[in-house]
């Protein structure tokens, strides 16, 4: 989905500050009760329930190959509305670490990704900006929770 | 140019593609009934709101192909022609063009399509001959022009000779009720004690000839036998005495004798009434029989939102349920147990609004068996029941693809051609039936055929040919048949036109499957195949018994349990999620254990429940840690991230908002087969 919107959702996973679209994050909560699937892949949570609304909730560390980190106080979750990159319609739960701050990035701060050698993850980085220091990462939230690859993943861990 | 639609176009395309569907039945009928009147009008009717629509909206090809083959119906109604299989043919043809076009999402492009040209020409073409045919023929007047007869009363009694309810879908009991719209008339319908026919007696007083009425009967020969009795040549209905003296056959039928009789008394007092009445009649009982229900149509986005918020209504009434337990208040308690009852009445009425009958499913295969019989050289009866089974919409357009699929396997591999039944002491006509019924919370679909079976050993060949059995299993009947469900075989032994790519019964299966359905098939060489389609009625409505395995709560559908054992933990195995020694009632029972495959075994219960069910005709067990009650909810779906955890069949909020997994058997059984 392409909006003229330049409002990022900040947010933390481990040490590294990501970005995203703004459009794609319906709101933020607070972790509640999580009831596990069984039989599914370690990074795919369980089900949560978000006011009579049933969602799926993702590791989004694991889903990287980060490792994956306790709960802490800050840890919330992302309810987010993407459409994939196979054009499914997705509503999931994706936890952070820590959830930041709504931020304007304007198009010509955003430097292209460079090729990082010793990337840690598997993140779909986009775009880099670097304000005084201070690194985010712009990061192509529909790729990473793309319906057949989360399902690719499903079914080899199967 | 790109144009999206506007709303109206829109409206447009979704009423001009029922329109379509009612058009194809309409033309149907005709084709078998030439000389109806209701069908005509139905299709004339049919095709000028297409016209005024297309006109009205900006498409004004479709506009131009509807008002010319308009104009071809409106020269049969006026009896300057008759109605032929040509003339059938090329409106069917130019409508599926149109059907076709209006799937464009383009508003440009379906209004400056060229590919009703052609269409166009035809029709225009098929006018012109019609017409200097006519003119030659009017000299020798050879043309069938309908010539209207008297107004005469008739009696006619229909005794059909196979087996069929009124209710049913033989084309009989529309031809009854085509009969019965010629004029003025009173049917009795008399049955045996299973609901099946005797026969009709129909009085019709009417200005259609005889031999015309006989051949409304003429394609349905060799399935009834019609008695005709003219008993006056003028309308008894004008007379109040005849009126009453037909009621007491309401009772017993009457004999032609003891007719004769007391109308030969009546006839002075009815002699000259007018005449003009059973005319004037006529188009109106034709028009008004189909509606007696009235429809809206509203947007599936906004059932939807309906049914989501009374999902959510069903939620909070639970969690207030809840939440006043422990209040001691008869007013409170009196509130809460009203409010239950009118929120489940509410979503009971809910979930009607989405079901819809599958006759629209219907009147596209009575197409395609036509369709498919004159391309295969075939003679093919299509006969449905039960086609007022109501479905959910979205099933029904999910279904569309595979029962296609398994009626052209029906035609072309299963009815033999015309001259193979007759070597067989067959009749001609092969027969393709749909049966559709509910049974407690499903729908079930039989599509069976009276062709020459499945030959199982060319199954079993061709199985182990391609390595999907060993050479020295030993499989039964009902595994071999099911083998044609398996990816990539097909039995035909050339590859067809119609089917036989050998891509097709596993996607039915897959399909029916992802409906959360059961398929089975059954076949007897020489005598026919019949397929058996179970889909639950709704998707969202479940019945079950909640469970609780360590800390996780489960729905265990209440349609397939049939009881519930308390025994030992101790009794299970060890090590080993299905058990296959588990005595329960004295029976040996496969149990399969929720704790041992998806919980650890820390701090396991002194005993667990054995919940008994029968999945696909096999009983089974299924061991929780305990039981905590029956419960109705709605299912809520896991999501697209979930579809391999397919033992889940969904999730259900609890009272106190916390959630269930709604198990599926079924798939959990499968599941320690792999």
């Amino acid at each position: 989905m392409k909006t003229d919107s330049n409002a990022y959702l900040t947010f933390a996973l481990g040490d590294e500050k990501f970005a995203i679209p703004v459009d794609h994050v319906q709101e933020v909560v607070e972790f509640g009760q999580v009831t596990k699937v069984p039989n599914a892949p370690l990074y795919m949570l369980g089900i949560i329930n978000l006011r009579g609304r049933v969602l799926p909730l993702l590791d989004t560390k694991l889903k990287l190959g980060l490792t994956s980190t306790d709960r802490t106080k800050k840890s919330r979750i992302m309810v987010l509305d993407i459409t994939t990159t196979d054009d499914k319609n997705l509503q999931i739960g994706a936890t952070v670490d820590v959830a930041r701050e709504v931020v304007e990035i304007s198009a010509n701060e955003i430097q292209e990704a460079p090729e990082f050698e010793n990337l840690k993850t598997t993140a779909p980085i986009t775009g880099i900006v670097n304000r005084q220091g201070d690194i985010t990462l712009i990061m192509d939230i529909t790729r990473v929770f793309s319906v057949s690859e989360v399902l690719e993943l499903n079914r080899s861990l199967n | 140019m790109l144009s999206a639609m506007d709303s109206n176009q829109k409206r447009f395309v979704e009423d001009a593609l029922d329109l379509l569907n009612e058009l194809d039945e309409g033309l149907l009928q005709l084709e078998a009934n030439p000389q109806a009147s209701a069908p005509l009008e139905q299709v004339f009717r049919t095709m000028h709101t297409i016209k005024g629509g297309a006109n009205m909206f900006g498409f004004e090809n479709i506009g131009e192909l509807a008002h010319h083959l308009e104009t071809l119906y409106d020269l049969v109604r006026q009896g300057k022609m008759p109605v032929s299989d040509g003339l059938i043919s090329i409106t069917l043809h130019a409508f599926d063009k149109v059907r076709d076009l209006l799937q464009e999402k383009d508003a440009s492009k379906i209004a400056n399509a060229e590919s009703l040209k052609d269409h166009l020409k035809i029709a225009v073409q098929f006018l012109k001959s019609v017409e200097t045919e006519s003119a030659s023929s009017v000299s020798n007047g050879s043309n069938s022009a309908i010539t209207k007869d008297e107004l005469a009363t008739f009696f006619i009694r229909v005794s059909p000779t196979i087996s069929m309810t009124p209710d049913g879908n033989h084309p009989l009991v529309f031809i009854i009720q085509d009969l019965e719209a010629l004029g003025t008339a009173k049917t009795f319908c008399y049955k045996r004690g299973d609901a099946t026919v005797i026969h009709w007696d129909i009085f019709l007083s009417t200005t259609t000839a005889q031999p015309e009425i006989e051949s409304y009967f003429l394609f349905v020969e060799n399935e009834c036998k019609v008695e005709y009795s003219k008993l006056l040549a003028s309308d008894l209905f004008s007379s109040d005495e005849f009126r009453q003296f037909i009621e007491q056959f309401e009772a017993a039928p009457v004999t032609v004798d003891v007719l004769q009789e007391v109308v030969k008394k009546l006839a002075a007092t009815v002699e000259n009434k007018t005449e003009h009445e059973a005319e004037t009649e006529e188009p109106n009982a034709a028009g008004k029989k189909k509606f007696n229900d009235t429809y809206i149509k509203v947007s599936k986005r906004k059932i939807d939102d309906l049914l989501n918020w009374i999902s959510e209504l069903i939620i909070l009434q639970a969690q207030l349920v809840n939440a006043t337990s422990h209040i001691n208040s008869v007013e409170i308690t009196e509130v809460t147990e009203q409010l239950e009852m009118i929120t489940s009445r509410l979503r009971d009425t809910s979930l009607e609004i989405g079901l819809v009958p599958i006759e629209t499913l219907v009147t596209k295969f009575k197409r395609l068996v036509r369709d498919l019989s004159k391309t295969l050289n075939k003679k093919v009866n299509f006969l449905s029941e039960g086609a007022e089974t109501e479905m959910d919409k979205d099933v029904i357009e999910l279904m569309a693809e595979p029962m296609i699929h398994i009626i052209r396997n029906c035609i072309d591999h299963g009815i033999e051609s015309p001259a193979d039944r007759k070597m067989m002491g067959k009749s001609e006509h092969g027969t393709v039936k749909l049966k559709a019924f509910n049974s407690s919370s499903y729908v079930n679909i039989i599509i069976s055929d009276d062709g020459k079976g499945i030959n199982r050993e060319s199954v079993l060949k061709k199985a182990i040919e391609r390595g999907l059995v060993t050479a020295d299993a030993v499989l039964t009947e009902e595994e071999t048949l099911s083998l044609i469900f398996h990816p990539g075989l097909s039995t035909a032994s050339t590859v067809s036109d119609v089917s036989g790519r050998g891509v097709g019964m596993d996607v039915v299966k897959q399909k029916i499957n992802d409906l959360r359905g059961y398929v089975s098939i059954k076949s007897t060489p020489g005598k026919g195949t019949s397929i058996h389609i179970k889909l639950p009625l709704s998707r969202s409505i479940i019945e079950g018994l909640l469970v609780k395995v360590e800390e996780t709560r489960y729905v265990v559908p209440l349609n397939v349990i049939d009881r519930i054992d308390r025994i030992s933990y101790d009794t299970l195995i060890r090590d080993n999620h299905v058990n296959k020694t588990v005595v329960v009632n004295e029976e040996i029972l496969p149990v399969f254990s929720l704790r041992k495959k998806f919980h650890n075994e820390t701090a396991v219960p002194k005993t667990t429940d054995i919940i008994s069910v029968t999945v696909n005709g096999v009983k089974k067990g299924i061991a929780v840690d305990r039981i905590e009650g029956k419960m109705q909810t709605v299912m809520k779906p896991l999501g697209d991230v979930y579809q391999h955890q397919d033992f889940i069949a969904g999730s259900t909020i609890l009272g106190d908002g916390s959630l269930a997994l709604v198990l599926d058997p079924a798939r959990l059984f499968q599941l320690s087969e792999n």
